[in-house]
């Protein structure tokens, strides 16, 4: 781990005073709402439009992604906001990549699309959000049982 | 109705990502709160003993104190007494603070309900039992699909947590921090769908 990845975390740790509950709750709202109905503008949870991006034939969503990533960039080093702890480096990372790519490959599910393709009205993406259920659930034991990954203690 | 050209996503989701942290105080992650949910009931017992343990934080350094003085004599404990810190000023002001269960629950719902406003709005809104014709078409249509969601999303859920973070965690909230764990776990799914999609699409 490198000493900035240290520093990340410690900061993440040594956090300020948490917010009121209600302004929590107010903002976790506003963002879901706002997070579903960007994902159904953008048409992230269009089967058609997801393998498009991912086969290289249409790069208006990679663009999107890419986007985002930049304009949240900007803002942060404009803002100067402090990085939130982030995951450790560990074993575990690029399989657990692999497996995720894979999965959302086939199924569309990242994992909020489901949600979106429900919200769409595709009633299968339950069986995908069971899905999800079943492998968090499963990994949970199996880290604590077999891999022992250690993601840091403030990844949630 | 039409997608958003790409510029309009780009902001959108790029605010979400900013305004979230600022007004929540975390990074943003979807498949942090699926997993939770997921987890409900050891959660809340969490929760539970988290508040116990803040609302009887005096009782509970005390009963430290007492079990140590029991197993190392009195005077050694008298100068870990006077450097005990101050009560906490609530639950979550020591550690790192976690989002509350229920509002892990409410991002998730809330996810639903945006997606089902919009659909409706734009007309896009449709009862089905399908995943459309794309997915039949590129991935498996007829009783096969059931099976092939199930195990796509059970590959979701065991690689998100072993990666520790989804499109969101990692890809917009860690990439745009540059965090070097965020950079690599995104280059690795995103490469992987690629390569993954691409067969179905070219060679399946």
């Amino acid at each position: 781990m490198s000493t900035t990845e240290l520093d990340q975390t410690n900061a993440g740790a040594a956090a300020p005073a948490p917010h009121s509950s209600a302004r929590v709750h107010l903002s976790v709202a506003a963002a879901g709402l706002a997070l579903g109905a960007s994902l159904g503008m953008i048409g992230f949870g269009d089967f058609a439009e997801l393998n498009a991006m991912f086969t290289l034939r249409d790069f208006r969503m990679l663009l999107t992604f890419m986007g985002a990533v930049g304009v949240a960039g900007i803002l942060f080093l404009v803002f100067r906001q402090k990085a939130p702890a982030s995951v450790r480096i560990h074993k575990g990372i690029v399989p657990g990549a692999v497996l995720f790519g894979t999965g959302w490959a086939i199924s569309g599910g990242c994992p909020s699309i489901p949600i979106v393709q429900l919200g769409t009205g595709y009633l299968p993406a339950i069986v995908t959000m069971t899905g999800i259920a079943v492998g968090m659930k499963a990994y949970r034991k199996l880290n604590a049982r077999v891999f022992h990954f250690d993601a840091g203690a403030c990844n949630v | 109705m039409e997608y958003w050209d790409w510029w309009i996503g780009a902001l959108a989701l790029g605010l979400i990502t900013f305004l979230y942290h600022v007004l929540v105080g975390r990074r943003f992650g979807v498949s942090s709160a699926w997993e939770r949910v997921v987890h409900w009931k050891v959660e809340r017992e969490a929760e539970r003993i988290d508040r116990d343990v803040a609302a009887n934080a005096d009782a509970f350094a005390a009963a430290l104190m007492a079990e140590t003085a029991a197993e190392f004599g009195e005077e050694d404990t008298g100068g870990v007494a006077v450097a005990a810190p101050p009560s906490p000023g609530g639950p979550a002001a020591s550690g790192p603070t976690r989002l509350p269960m229920s509002a892990c629950l409410l991002l998730l719902v809330s996810i639903l309900v945006g997606a089902f406003v919009v659909a409706l709005i734009n007309g896009r809104f449709e009862v089905r039992g399908d995943m459309g014709t794309a997915f039949t078409d590129i991935v498996v249509g007829g009783p096969l699909m059931w099976p092939v969601l199930f195990v796509g999303g059970v590959m979701v859920g065991i690689g998100t947590r072993m990666a520790g973070g989804c499109s969101s965690g990692h890809g917009m909230s860690g990439c745009s921090r540059l965090q070097p764990v965020s950079l690599l776990a995104t280059s690795v799914f995103f490469g992987t769908a690629v390569a993954v999609s691409s067969l179905l699409y070219w060679v399946i």
